[in-house]
């Protein structure tokens, strides 16, 4: 029998190996599935009908008369969260040996860490494009069209890639997949101290800081902006760069820590 | 060629709170086509001397050889050239066992169709074609065992690393094994295993070493060390303690076991009644004797100074009576 490795090949492999196994235990994909369509559902009926009116000053005026468009954002941000999962694999991985397994064959490194990685991105993409679903279904409307869609969950793809950057590193990290888990927990305060129900500038002291500070804030921001406002390009810029240089410093992290993780000890 | 030339290996491990040599000082040679058994107890070092020889873990010092291959240089050449089958057991228990098959069969290169082929062939070796289509989360640990010792045959490899295969099977499953590591041999692979079992490394191992807090302490056929020791065991026990004390003045090579004195000598069944008679004019009692050839568990307790837990007794004194 030939055989005839590709790490290419190999990928495809360990990834399709992945997939069954998130696919074998679909309890595990529903808490952010939820966690996401709850802030659609609760504050889009809370916020939205609560202070309602158009005045100046109220959700509905900053919403531009549409509170779903302007909440939903903030539902795939948390969407985008699932990319975590990432980290979650691989440290399973390494906690039950598997991943020793396949250092004992002569398997491409960047197959084994890149495989979760695929499965993570293809997560957030799926738990988004969810959600979109649900918010166009229940009356979401970006200003700028239908192409608003694709915009927020190209925003949300590269966020959630940078998620599974921060719990890849967090997990090899910790060694342990709880590790990965509480990790990626520390997340949930960043969805908080952002301009999550209101813009920002009607943020007031510590917390206008905090958001300042916050990436999410520019990931939600630009998000927003074509779902509200319209073509703001200067906002959707920084929401870009916000989400790609979070993913580029997680990602950097992911690939130092899984090099340290193939290496002999 | 030697299949497997270890010299001298040594493992330290430094953690934050202490050092550890897991392994002091390991050598041994493997002939192409045996089996070869590193006995020994738990923390003896033997998983570490496995994880290194298979490029897992690096080597502090020393050198070894896989097929005149250095494993620290040509690494990548080793692994083309082995088998694995480590004590944590890496199995994907979401998957059932044909996918694992399938799955790992691809990793080393095969195509599909090849894959789908060499599948077939080592659920049938291993006898889990039944259970091919089951999750391995369903599987016993006779069957996981054995899904583990297949997976590691996939690419044919020419040496076959297993660590502590059997431990925690019942002696049935235990067996099944054996005759499937045996008729490996038989075909030409070569086998390194560990165990903590001694009648394994006795029934199983051509040759074998005993490993004891990183060293080996004796290396040889089965035959060898039992010879080594010279001669045959008797073994005395006694009414009771202070017999047994006495007994140790009277018989001054003796080494205490268990309640039991045992001593080494030639020819040991007709030197009893001398035995009997010189502890009988010290007004000692002896309760029972018996004499036989000298076991692994004699070996080990002779080049350790203890037994392997779990073992006393069972496969040792053959009773006066039946020699
Ligand atoms: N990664 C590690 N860091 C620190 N100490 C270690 C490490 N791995 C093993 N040890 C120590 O090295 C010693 C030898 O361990 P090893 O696992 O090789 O023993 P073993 O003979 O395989 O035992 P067992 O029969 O229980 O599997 C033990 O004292 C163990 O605690
Ligand atoms: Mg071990």
């Amino acid at each position: 029998m030939e055989s005839n490795r590709s790490s290419f090949v190999q990928l495809q492999v360990l990834t399709k190996r992945m997939v069954l196994r998130v696919i074998r235990r679909p309890l595990a994909e529903l808490p952010n599935l939820i966690i996401s369509a709850f802030f659609l559902f609760v504050y889009d009926g809370a916020l939205g009908g609560v202070f309602g009116g158009t005045a100046s000053g109220t959700p509905f005026d900053f919403a531009n008369g549409n509170f779903i468009n302007f909440i939903l954002p903030v539902s795939i941000v948390s969407a985008s969260l699932s990319g975590a999962a990432s980290g979650i694999y691989l440290v399973e991985d390494i906690e039950s040996g598997v991943f020793k397994r396949y250092q004992s064959m002569p398997i491409s490194r960047w197959a084994i860490i890149l495989a979760p990685m695929n499965v993570g991105a293809f997560r957030v993409l799926l738990q988004a494009g969810l959600i979109l679903l649900i918010g166009k279904l229940i009356g979401a409307d970006p200003v700028v069209g239908n192409v608003g869609f694709f915009i927020v969950l190209s925003l949300a793809f590269i966020w959630g890639m940078g998620f599974a950057g921060y719990s890849v590193a967090a997990g090899v990290k910790s060694g342990s997949s709880q590790g990965a888990q509480a990790a990626t927990f520390l997340f949930f305060p960043a969805i908080f101290l952002a301009p999550t129900f209101v813009p920002r500038e009607q943020l007031k002291g510590w917390l206008e800081t905090a958001a300042a500070y916050n990436p999410t804030t520019y990931v939600i921001e630009g998000m927003r902006s074509v779902m509200v406002q319209g073509w703001e390009l200067d906002i959707l810029f920084r929401g870009y760069l916000a989400a790609t240089s979070f993913a580029v410093i997680t990602l950097t992290l992911a690939v130092i820590s899984a090099r340290k993780a193939t290496e002999k000890a | 060629m030697l299949a497997v030339d270890v010299k001298n290996i040594k493992k330290t491990f430094v953690t934050k709170q202490e050092t550890v040599e897991a392994v002091k000082d390991v050598s041994f040679q493997v002939e192409q086509g045996e089996i070869f058994g590193l006995l020994g107890p738990n923390g003896a070092g033997k998983s570490t001397t496995i994880l290194m020889l298979t490029t897992l873990l690096s080597i502090t010092k020393g050198e070894a050889s896989i097929l005149g291959l250095d494993i620290v240089t040509k690494d990548k050449e080793v692994r083309e050239k082995i088998g694995v089958a480590l004590q944590d057991t890496g199995i994907d228990n979401l998957l059932t066992g044909k996918e694992l098959f399938f799955t790992t069969c691809r990793l080393w290169g095969y195509s599909k169709k090849d894959s789908e082929k060499r599948t077939i062939e080592l659920l049938e070796l291993v006898g889990l074609t039944e259970a091919a289509d089951r999750r391995v989360k369903t599987y016993s640990g006779g069957m996981k065992r054995r899904l583990d010792l297949g997976l590691s045959l996939v690419h044919s490899p020419d040496i076959l690393f297993l660590d502590e295969p059997t431990t925690g099977l019942d002696p049935g499953s235990r067996r099944v094994l054996w005759e499937e590591i045996k008729r490996l041999r038989d075909n030409g692979v070569t086998i390194i295993l560990t165990t903590q079992y001694l009648e394994e490394a006795d029934e199983l191992a051509d040759r074998l070493a005993i490993i004891d807090e990183g060293l080996v302490v004796a290396e040889g056929t089965s035959d060898e060390l039992k010879a080594s020791i010279g001669g045959d065991v008797i073994t005395f026990s006694f009414k009771n303690d202070s017999d047994l004390k006495n007994a140790k003045n009277v018989l001054n090579d003796a080494i205490e076991d268990k309640d039991q004195l045992r001593i080494t000598v030639e020819n040991g069944a007709a030197k009893i009644p001398s035995f009997i008679n010189d502890l009988n004019k010290n007004g000692i009692i002896v309760s029972s004797v018996s004499a036989s050839k000298p076991t692994l568990d004699d070996v080990f307790l002779e080049v350790t100074g203890y037994r392997l837990e779990g073992s006393a007794g069972t496969d040792s004194s053959n009773e006066l009576e039946e020699k």
